[in-house]
């Protein structure tokens, strides 16, 4: 069932120069109890994107969107009602979400107190239960201590708990294991899929990291430039890139090729958000450039199961 | 064989206790050795707090080692003092994570690439110019880019500027910190190009730290595993990926199923 239906949506700053796009044409479809990647690099929207969808857009930002729904309800319009209820953020450094002069109990009871009538004494066991389910030993201890004693791991832990305390069942995480060890990010990502499976939880996984993709994600959008430009199974994008963008990506991983051999670099620069774009995002670094590409937007290729975005009929390089 | 450039033996670097009566902090750095060959690369591999950037800092002279010998160009490194320590440093260049807090905002590029010239004691004139424009190339950008300031560049151009100004005084070794850990995954590889290129242009040798061991291992002759402060595996970049013989290695590897 789908629980996150987005079509067309654009996020637009007005300025003097023109308007910014910082989200040109996004559409997503997020099926209830799955981790959809959102890969893309810096500037191709996808934080904008999260944003938007948590109603916290900057000021200014005009959104746009042929359809923008989560479960029924409208975001256009019920986004910042939805946040904190139905849907939670998990943000890239669990050190700024945390308040450092505040006890983890402290800021746990906050958000129960928030969300309940419970008395006192049993938001305390609910507080203990949801730092428990977030695999965190001695939940009783780290009631009293504050976010510096706690290593990154363990902060990120916590704030899925506090995620899990607003009773939200969806989950938007940005870039969750970035400022995480290898080793660490790897159990949190074992965790998310965890709560997933046990608790039916939705996840919209924003990252630029292949292997969170091959790691969690049962489905994924390709962005670029603020476009969605493949979207399908994970697995298919990461094995079968249709999109030369996608491809390319992958391709300039240093796992693409063999030891000590030069990477397949993307050259040239993602198009400015201020410039308009008449035929492909893509065209100017794309090795497969045909001159129509410069002119027209490219068609939709691909069934409902793997859509993407291109002239080419579906042979990536 | 020819002596190796840089050789660390049984290096141990302990930072001070934090009180008067506070005991002595476990040692950042513990018994390590290792021996970079001219010529080659040799990556360092942990994840925080594994000891790799005191390793590096030891390395540079920026903290004092509590026991064990460094030999650099046959020199014992860690005996240099003074003048002689400021000379033999032209011998390093350094290339830090973040070109846009290593590279000053206020001066232009022109400026950054003749500052470690300047202060060799070279004269500023049409020579320097042309010789920062000859850096600049060299690391892929062209010379129209000199006086432009660091902040009107993407990171991926930033980064070629701070290699470049690391190499300005022709070192025999390249200390990088986590080059490639603040690009996007498309400007990383045009990076680890050009490092590839510098190296077999220039003969350079480097010493490559970092906690993504699929960046390193690739560009990396030789690979060295470290774990609270300890080695845990090190040796031929291939083997070392091919096979790791620590679990720990392994883990570092990343969770991505191999299509």
């Amino acid at each position: 069932m789908t629980l996150l239906e987005i079509k067309a949506l654009s996020v637009t700053f007005p300025s003097n120069t023109g308007p910014v796009q910082a989200v040109r044409r996004v559409d997503l479809q997020i099926e209830r109890g799955s981790i959809h990647g959102l890969i893309g690099e810096s500037g191709c929207g996808k934080t904008m994107t999260g944003m938007a969808l948590l109603g916290l857009a900057p000021q200014g930002a005009r959104i746009a969107a042929d359809v923008f729904r989560f479960d029924g309800m409208d975001l256009t319009t019920h986004a910042a009602s939805l946040r904190g209820r139905r849907i939670a953020l998990i943000s890239q450094d669990p050190a700024a979400a945390l308040n450092p002069v505040l006890t983890i109990g402290r800021q746990m009871d906050d958000v129960l107190r928030t969300h309940s009538a419970q008395p006192k004494a049993e938001r305390r066991v609910a507080a203990v239960a949801l730092l428990t389910a977030t695999g965190l030993a001695g939940p009783e201890l780290l009631l009293k201590r504050y976010p510096h004693q706690l290593s990154g791991g363990m902060q990120q832990r916590v704030v899925i708990a506090q995620a899990l305390a607003t009773g939200a069942d969806f989950l938007i995480a940005d870039e969750p294991t970035t400022a995480l060890d290898v080793t660490v990010g790897a159990q949190v990502l074992a965790l998310l899929r965890k709560l997933v499976a046990e608790r039916g939880l939705t996840v919209l996984m924003i990252t630029h990291d292949m292997d969170v993709v091959a790691a969690v994600c049962d489905r994924a959008t390709v962005l670029y430039a603020g476009l969605s430009v493949e979207e399908g199974p994970a697995r298919a994008i990461l094995t079968h890139p249709r999109h030369p963008y996608a491809a390319a990506l992958l391709a300039a991983l240093p796992d693409a090729v063999p030891h000590g051999q030069r990477l397949a670099a993307i050259e040239g620069r993602i198009p400015s958000p201020t410039q308009p774009i008449t035929g492909c995002a893509f065209a100017l670094r794309c090795p497969s450039v045909m001159p129509v590409c410069h002119e027209v937007p490219p068609p939709r290729r691909g069934g409902s199961d793997h859509g993407w975005l291109c002239h080419l009929d579906g042979q990536a390089p | 064989m020819t002596a190796p450039l840089l050789h660390v033996q049984d290096l141990v670097v302990r930072y001070k206790p934090r009180g008067l009566f506070a005991q002595a902090p476990p040692p950042a750095v513990n018994r390590v050795s290792l021996s970079l060959p001219e010529g080659a690369t040799l990556g360092v591999v942990g994840e925080s707090g594994s000891g790799k950037s005191s390793l590096l800092r030891a390395i540079l002279r920026l903290v004092p080692a509590e026991s064990g010998s460094i030999t650099f160009g046959g020199a014992d490194w860690l005996s240099l003092r003074g003048p002689e320590l400021r000379l033999a440093r032209q011998g390093i260049g350094v290339v830090a994570q973040n070109p846009f807090l290593s590279l000053s905002p206020r001066l232009t590029i022109a400026q950054i690439l003749s500052e470690p010239l300047l202060a060799r004691g070279d004269r500023p004139g049409p020579d320097m110019v042309a010789q920062t424009a000859a850096l600049l190339s060299r690391c892929g950008l062209p010379p129209d880019f000199l006086p432009r300031r660091a902040r009107e560049l993407s990171g991926g151009q930033a980064q070629r500027v701070a290699i470049a100004r690391a190499l300005a005084l022709g070192p025999r070794l390249l200390v990088l910190d986590e080059p490639t850990s603040a690009l996007d995954v498309s400007v990383q590889a045009q990076i680890l190009n050009l490092l590839m290129d510098l190296k077999a242009d220039f003969g350079l040798s480097m010493l490559f730290v970092t906690h993504n061991l699929k960046v390193v291992a690739h560009i990396s002759d030789l690979l060295m595993v470290m774990h609270q402060g300890e080695v845990v595996e090190s040796g031929r970049a291939e083997s070392v990926i091919a096979d790791p013989a620590q679990p720990y290695s392994r883990a570092l590897m990343g969770f991505r199923p191999r299509p």
